[in-house]
């Protein structure tokens, strides 16, 4: 099972491809350089053959054989390192002069060449040796012999060659052997991560891969993917917060709607309509939660603003002020507002109007009583490539929000522990906020007011 | 009141149907656009009460076809986008209001009664002045006088009155004051309208005999008539 794996591997199969590819092409170099070598020799031989015949020939012509005997014992008095060998035979086969034995057992091959095999051992050569020869007649039955021995290049090469196959061999064997080697090592590895990740998945979202003795890429894998599982966590966390705070925000109207109902039920007879109406309440209050969610959902699913009326943002607020006058005079709280420069800025005025209230009302519910809440309209003019931008600040002398909770209150049903439960709101009213914010390609920012919170809200020029 | 309500959900259509009729209204239910544009033509219902969304021909080019033939009853646009866009697409078709899904029934009924009683009543325009009880309000001298006291109001607080006024002894949401009072349609996150409406309350109702302005729980206020 196991060496069936390891030869299925990638790694195996990359390294078994590369050695045969190797080798295959090292075989064809061979062969190519063989056949060179050969080639190259055997012409150099033939040519040197059919020099030294045409000598004999022109000797012969002179001298007739006493030339052609003298002539062959000069040469063979000469010690050459590759020596030609002679024959001179006459017409019954006699031989007349040289150093072959009498008519060896020719081979006959194309062109007139001619080749024999004699034991070099009987006169006092070598060993048994080929020869390549060529023979020509002369006048009367006299016959030349000429032939060189060529078996010991011919063996030189082969040797060469047979080595080098043989290398190969082992290489093939060598390279397949530490391809499975590593493949199994590598395979290793992997099976221990494989084991490492099943233990995760068995494990729940707290286990991670144990790096222990892995080093390099693995190593790194196993870093990135503790990276990932580190982010599903924190992506799941929010998630669950999130139901968490869903269920709070439905669980306390709903206790409160189970209470009445029982209640209710024991006074069937005696229930007035308030009764049922205050059910009612909480059934809308429940609605209201879902659609300030649908709308955050539904605008932050959508592109932003393209067009839109031109809205003068000093009547708009001056319009939000006026309607939270009443609710701030009641708690004792002193809202201002002022302005005197006309501001345009391009939006949907409906969703202007319920940032610019939600702002509001968050201020006016968080200040304690005698407090005060401000509204400022400012603005920048454009600055070469910098757009103009609009600046509005809702400045309240509240509780403030802590700087590490700034990020937080745009998350939906996020709300500042201490406020839960304490004042009313389903925590969506600054996820509306940044959704509109957004939708008019604005930003927000909350800062500190010393004491009190500051939301600077930024909307882009006309 | 003859509603006619065109709306292809039969859970939704359903139940409005049978709360109108709970409500004492008589109610014709169409469920996709062609169906509804034939039965509108008929004549004979009060007020329309049209999805956005409807098989066949959807709830925009009913309602444009209608206007465009000269089609006078009152027209709600429901709507499941919630869309600011949409909502003044809805109004440029010549409907008269708009509601966005969810809704309450509450909600869509006081606004059907607003629009019924405005296309009854004869031009409303020409009225100079308002009386409810013995509460009346002089339009061109901007005055309000309850039996011998003269009420002096804050320009919204006179608004406020004024809508109050004008749909007496019909029921008017929160909702319903925001947009037609303050001229925005938001959803506020606290009881600011309950604020100014307790303001005003002071005012008009505070040593009398009878309270003029009501709360009806689960709804919102009417002004002169037990709800």
């Amino acid at each position: 099972m196991k060496i069936r794996k390891v030869l299925t591997s990638i790694t195996f199969r990359y390294i078994a491809r590369y050695v045969m590819a190797l080798s295959a092409t090292v075989f064809l170099l061979l062969a190519f350089l063989y056949g060179y070598f050969s080639y190259t020799y055997f012409s150099e031989l033939s040519a040197s053959i059919v020099d030294e015949l045409d000598t004999i020939e022109l000797v012969y012509r002179g001298q007739s054989i006493p030339g052609v005997e003298q002539y062959i014992d000069d040469r063979l008095a000469i010690n050459e390192i590759d020596p030609l060998y002679y024959l001179v035979s006459d017409a019954q086969g006699n031989k007349v002069a040289g150093n072959l034995p009498v008519s060896p057992r020719y081979r006959e091959f194309s062109g007139g060449w001619m080749g024999f095999q004699i034991d070099l051992l009987e006169w006092g050569g070598s060993t048994e040796a080929e020869f390549l020869a060529r023979a020509i007649t002369l006048d009367e039955g006299f016959r030349a012999v000429v032939a060189g021995n060529y078996a010991d290049a011919v063996e030189k090469t082969e040797l060469v060659f047979r080595t080098l196959f043989r290398a190969m061999i082992a290489t093939l064997i060598l390279g397949l052997t530490g391809g499975f080697i590593s493949a199994s090592a590598t395979l290793d590895r992997i099976e221990r991560l494989k084991s490492e990740l099943s233990t995760v998945i068995r494990g729940g979202p707290g286990q991670r891969l144990q790096l222990g003795r892995e080093l390099g890429s693995v190593r790194e894998l196993a870093v990135m993917m503790n990276d990932i599982l580190d982010q599903m966590e924190l992506l799941m966390q929010g998630v669950r917060s999130v139901s968490d705070n869903i269920a709070h925000d439905l669980r306390t109207p709903l206790t409160r709607m189970r209470n009445h109902l029982s209640q209710l039920r024991s006074d069937l007879e005696t229930a007035s309509k308030a009764d049922v109406d205050s059910i009612i309440e909480e059934c809308d209050e429940l609605l209201t939660s879902f659609n300030a969610l649908l709308r955050i959902s539904a605008l932050e699913a959508g592109s932003a603003l393209s067009g839109g009326a031109d809205i003068e943002l000093g009547a708009l607020l001056r319009d939000v002020v006026e309607l939270y006058e009443p609710v701030a005079e009641e708690r004792g709280i002193d809202i201002r507002f002022e302005c005197h420069q006309v501001y345009y800025c391009k939006g949907e005025i409906d969703l202007l109007f319920q940032m610019f209230a939600n702002l509001v009302d968050n201020a006016v519910k968080y200040t304690p009583s005698q407090g005060s809440v401000e509204l400022r309209l400012q603005t920048r003019p454009a600055q070469n490539d910098v757009p103009g931008m609009h600046s509005i600040i809702i400045a309240d002398s509240g509780a403030g929000i802590p700087p590490a909770e700034r990020k937080n209150v745009f998350r939906r049903f996020y709300r500042v522990e201490a406020s839960r439960g304490e004042k009313p709101g389903h925590g969506l009213g600054l996820s509306l906020v940044q959704a509109i914010v957004h939708y008019h390609r604005g930003g927000i920012e909350l800062g500190s007011n010393n004491p009190g919170l500051l939301v600077r809200v930024k909307l882009p020029q006309l | 009141m003859k509603v006619l309500l065109i709306e292809d959900d039969k859970d939704v259509g359903g139940f409005i149907c049978a709360e109108l009729s709970a409500a004492g209204h008589s109610c014709v239910h169409k469920h996709n656009g062609e169906d509804g544009l034939r039965e509108a033509l008929c004549g004979g219902h009060d007020v329309l009460v049209v999805d956005r969304m409807l098989p066949l021909m959807d709830g925009l080019t009913v309602i444009k076809t209608l206007r465009d033939g000269g089609f006078a009853s009152p027209i709600i646009v429901l709507s499941a986008l919630a869309d600011v866009d949409d909502r003044v697409r809805g109004l440029h078709s010549g409907a008269d209001d708009y509601l966005t899904k969810p809704f309450s029934f509450v909600e869509l009924l006081a606004r059907l009664e607003v629009l019924h009683r405005r296309a009854s009543t004869p031009a409303p325009n020409t009225i100079t002045s308002l009386t409810v009880g013995d509460m009346h309000m002089d339009l061109l001298k901007q005055e309000v006088v309850r039996g011998e006291t003269k009420i002096t109001l804050q320009p919204r607080e006179y608004k406020l009155l004024e809508y109050l006024m004008r749909h007496a002894g019909q029921v008017v949401t929160r909702a319903m004051l925001l947009e037609h009072v303050w001229g925005y349609h938001f959803d506020p996150q606290t009881n600011v309208i309950d604020v100014h409406v307790s303001r005003l309350r002071r005012k008009i109702d505070r040593g009398f005999d009878t309270e003029l302005l009501l709360t009806v729980r689960g709804a919102g206020y009417s002004l002169g008539a037990q709800a």
